[in-house]
């Protein structure tokens, strides 16, 4: 059995942060990821993070609060809003001190850029490789402070005795051998779920693990039916063709050739919020002006050179999945999913209601992006909530003395993997995966309504039925099962999809990122509320909406840019 | 759509003595890329295919893998720009690793290369001496966010003839990253640093440029004459075989404009070094046994001052 004060569920940036935060702190700390932590999602984030540290204009975290509270269409909590904006300033000057490679002005100072939804330039950025120059600086504070890496460690459990948290299950893919990992306090920093979707920038691995794992353990998910829609992504693969490409003056084109963007918002065109502009793409696709279910997203005009000294990188990935040069030929995207904005419940320390048992960064739900996000804001959230989550946490163990380790839940989990190896027929999770992506794209994509949502909840239902009936694994082998790995995230996508789709079944109104046709109106006589999603052995998930939305500063009022 | 054969190296160390192969044909546009390939005839066809992947976009080095005996990142390579006239794509693990699975090779020789760097900013002074960030240049930072392009995936690790010959070398992609300490003004411990790579055989790079094929264009081969010359500049452990060689070499080539042999031996080993000058005296003897031992004076070429205008030209002055 292994043993350690705190154990922290993921290498990101989120999960990174709080293991340096904690290993600072004096606590024997460990990461249990289920990639090499440089692997990570995060290091795809090329635009920036947010921080109003007024290198460029005034600004100040009140400022910063406002913008965020705003773009979350008043969903968000206001007084952890203002924890991660106050924070910010603090957490990024940090990361300079570490090493962290971000760009300068001619002065020596951080360089901020303008962000859509944000009052003033405060998202610094390191060229267009953000995401990636943060995830090394972390790492290299790993191993500065030796913290001990589970890694290609995939956890399938957590642990819970007398109602607290007492680490989790991991199974190891070099040897196929599931572990017990104890801990006084386990931090969830598992990243995002976008595989719900088949059209989605997130990478193969960004499956939902927290979000099932916490939800399987009896924690609520929270404000599940926000998801963000990025309206540039590659048909082919879904990759991200960055909003920086609009920024340069790209133009999108439909079918007709029209710049058709200035129908949808006179002012902003093809510069309007990221909601707006899925949405307008979306309904000409839908209304036949289409080009093979894409639109165009077209750069010719802005010429070789620009195009090669600021987007290479999106020139060399749309050419390498599509076999379009971008300077030559108009790309064609469509809206893809990108975000989740809903997640494991926290507080504003990153608290579950599981003593012991924290989340941080895109699985948890503090929440600070409420019904939409801005950019720049999560990575912010995974530096801010990773070290917040990690300080209460080394708080927390004090008061705690030794927990009992879980041989139960690794008992059962050696029944869940054995059950399903022992499997010699069935269906296998590609299947399953597709049966579920089909339905979320269908119904739970950008427009929604009651029927559709309707056939979600029950295409779902039936797919978990399948799932626990008869999923099968081909691989055996006992080294680096993908196979059985892709199954279990399987289970764990299929929690989070049911759960997307009964919350936004009930929410009867449109807010940020849901837009539901039958409700197209914000109704905060009703709604100013968050969706609590509950794990019901019997089918979808328990609904509560007993958690109201803090507001403090800022009284809502109509979100208009 | 087309008819791809992938042509799979096959292999479980848990079971194998042996790998084998296995062809697996999918049916995909042309145009999608190796890595799509492989998820494909993974989901339709053989659940145990394994291989490492995660961003599908060229960003966390994950699928380094060799695609018709050239290595590279299978999410960046379209299948239509690899295969042969039958539509074949033969995938085998990254060389210089141990296979584990399949595609997935034992990484942890190439993190251990990184771990011995220290690969941690080490400022002179406190962090707390400084209430904003420290100032940095635009230049100074440029030069810092070129090598930080460099997503760790080994492929220029995995295609260094030095590292397959010796496995103790540092390999390309972490001298690239001791350059990025190296060069950070922020940092240090420079000399320590440039010391801890020559030691890691920062001079046994032979500057053959296989690792130029860098899918992120880190271009390590450059990054690592970079630390060369910070360690001539610094005069960092200039007594080793390494810097005197490639200062005897330079030192003739301008006087002569040609190689000096047995000056270069004398160079490099050392003059006065009796016992290293012995070792390879049997090579001397056998050479003039063969009537290959090289003059002990030269003249210069003709045209030596055209070969020193090009040093005049080229030369960062050394201080
Ligand atoms: C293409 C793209 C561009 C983006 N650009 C920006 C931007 O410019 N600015 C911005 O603010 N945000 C951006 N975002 C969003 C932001 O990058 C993510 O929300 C954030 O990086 C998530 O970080 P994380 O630490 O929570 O998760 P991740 O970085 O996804 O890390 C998850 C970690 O958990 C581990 N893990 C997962 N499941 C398990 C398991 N079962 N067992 C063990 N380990 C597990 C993984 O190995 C990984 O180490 C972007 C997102 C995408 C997809
Ligand atoms: S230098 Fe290039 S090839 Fe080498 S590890 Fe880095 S990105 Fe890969
Ligand atoms: S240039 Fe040096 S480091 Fe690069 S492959 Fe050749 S010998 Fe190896
Ligand atoms: S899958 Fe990330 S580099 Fe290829």
């Amino acid at each position: 059995m292994i043993k350690h004060d705190v154990v922290v569920i993921g290498g990101g940036l989120a999960g990174m942060r709080a293991a340096v935060e904690a290993a600072e702190g004096g606590a024997d700390v460990a990461i249990v990821s289920k990639m090499h932590p440089v692997r990570s999602h995060s290091g795809a984030a090329q635009g920036g993070i947010n921080a109003a540290l007024g290198n460029r204009e005034d600004d100040s975290p009140k400022a910063h609060t406002f913008d965020t509270v705003k773009g979350s269409d008043y969903l968000g909590d206001q007084d952890a809003v203002a924890a991660m904006c106050e924070d910010a300033p603090g957490q990024i000057i940090w990361l300079e001190h570490r090493g962290c490679i971000f760009s300068r002005l001619p002065d020596g100072r951080i360089a901020q850029r303008p962000f859509g939804g944000a009052g003033s330039p405060r998202t610094c950025y390191s060229a267009d490789v953000t995401g990636l120059v943060i995830l090394h600086t972390l790492w290299e504070q790993l191993e500065r402070f030796g913290v001990k890496v589970y890694e290609e460690y995939f956890c399938t459990a957590l642990c819970v005795e007398d109602g607290i948290g007492t680490g989790v299950v991991a199974y190891n893919m070099r040897n196929g051998a599931l572990e017990l990992i104890t801990a006084k306090a386990t931090i969830f920093a598992t990243g995002g779920a976008g595989r719900m979707y088949a059209k989605t920038t997130n990478g193969y691995a960004s499956t939902a693990d927290g979000f099932g794992i916490a939800y399987k353990a009896g924690i609520p998910l929270m404000d599940m039916e926000f998801m963000q829609f990025h309206p540039t992504t590659l048909k082919e693969n879904g990759v991200l063709m960055t909003e920086g490409a609009r920024g340069e003056g790209a133009y999108l084109l439909n079918a007709l050739g029209e710049r058709f963007m200035f129908k949808y918002a006179p002012n902003k065109g093809e510069l309007a919020s990221r909601d707006v502009v899925s949405r307008a793409e979306w309904t000409e696709i839908l209304e036949g002006r289409g080009v093979d279910g894409c639109v165009l997203l077209d750069m010719r005009h802005l010429g070789r050179e620009k195009i090669l000294e600021r987007l290479p990188q999106i020139r060399e990935l749309a050419l390498d999945a599509t076999g379009k040069d971008a300077i030559n030929e108009p790309i064609p995207i469509l809206p893809g999913a990108h975000y989740t904005m809903g997640g494991i419940e926290t507080d504003k320390w990153g608290a579950t209601r599981i003593p012991g048992v924290y989340a941080a960064g895109e699985c948890a739900c503090v929440s600070v992006h409420g019904a939409n996000r801005l950019g720049g804001n999560s990575l912010l959230e995974t530096i801010v909530f990773g070290a917040r989550s990690a300080k209460h946490a080394v708080n927390y163990i004090k008061s705690v003395g030794e927990v009992r380790p879980s041989e139960r839940t690794l008992k059962a989990q050696q029944e869940r993997v054995s059950g399903l190896l022992g499997r010699t027929s069935g269906t296998r999770s590609p299947i399953l995966r597709r049966a579920m992506n089909a339905t979320m794209s269908e119904n739970t994509f950008i427009f929604r309504n009651e029927a559709g949502l309707r056939k979600a909840v029950d295409e779902l239902s039936a797919v978990r039925k399948e799932f626990d009936a008869s999923a099968y694994v081909m691989d055996k082998s006992t080294t680096f099962n993908t196979d059985l790995v892709t199954t279990l995230e399987t289970d764990f996508l299929i929690d989070a999809a049911l759960a997307l789709a009964a919350g936004s079944l009930a929410r009867t109104e449109s807010r940020g990122a849901q837009a539901r046709t039958d409700y197209p109106e914000r109704d905060d006589a009703n709604w100013l509320k968050h969706t609590l999603a509950w794990r019901n052995e019997q089918g979808p998930p328990r609904l509560d909406y007993s958690r109201a939305v803090t507001i403090a500063d800022f009284a809502p009022e109509v979100r208009s840019y | 759509m087309a008819k791809i054969t992938l042509d799979i190296f096959r292999f479980d160390e848990a079971v194998d003595v042996v790998p084998h192969r296995d062809a697996v044909v999918v049916d995909i546009p042309e145009t999608t890329t190796v890595l799509d390939a492989l998820e494909t005839a993974k989901a339709d066809v053989d659940g145990s295919i394994s291989f490492r992947r995660s961003c599908r976009s060229a960003i966390c080095g994950s699928c380094s893998m060799n695609i018709n005996g050239i290595t590279g990142l299978a999410c960046k390579t379209p299948c239509n720009t690899v295969m042969d006239e039958t539509g074949a794509i033969k995938i085998d693990p990254t060389p210089n690793f141990q296979p584990m699975k399949d595609l997935v090779v034992h990484m942890d020789p190439f993190w251990d290369k990184y771990a011995r760097l220290k690969p941690y900013l080490q400022p002179s002074d406190s962090d707390s001496a400084h209430e904003r960030e420290r100032r940095v240049s635009p230049d100074d930072m440029k030069k810092l966010v070129d090598v930080a392009n460099c997503v760790m995936c080994a492929t220029c690790y995995a295609l260094c003839p030095v590292v397959s010959v010796d496995p103790a070398f540092a390999g390309p992609a972490a001298i690239a990253y001791a350059y990025r300490f190296i060069e950070d003004v922020r940092d240090g411990q420079r000399k320590e640093r440039i010391a801890q790579i020559s030691e890691d055989y920062l001079w046994l790079c032979a500057h053959c440029y296989a690792c130029s094929y860098c899918p992120k264009h880190v271009d390590p081969n450059d990054r690592i004459i970079d630390v060369k010359r910070a360690a001539i500049k610094d005069r960092v452990l200039m007594n080793e075989r390494g810097p005197r060689h490639a200062l005897v070499v330079t030192k003739w080539i301008k006087k002569v404009g040609m190689l000096h042999e047995t000056e270069l031996i004398a160079g490099t080993i050392g003059r006065f070094n009796v016992r290293g000058l012995l070792k390879v005296a049997p090579l001397g003897l056998r050479m003039a046994y063969k009537g290959k031992m090289p003059p002990m004076f030269l003249k210069p070429i003709p045209k030596v001052d055209e070969v020193r205008t090009i040093f005049d030209a080229l030369e960062v002055p050394v201080s």
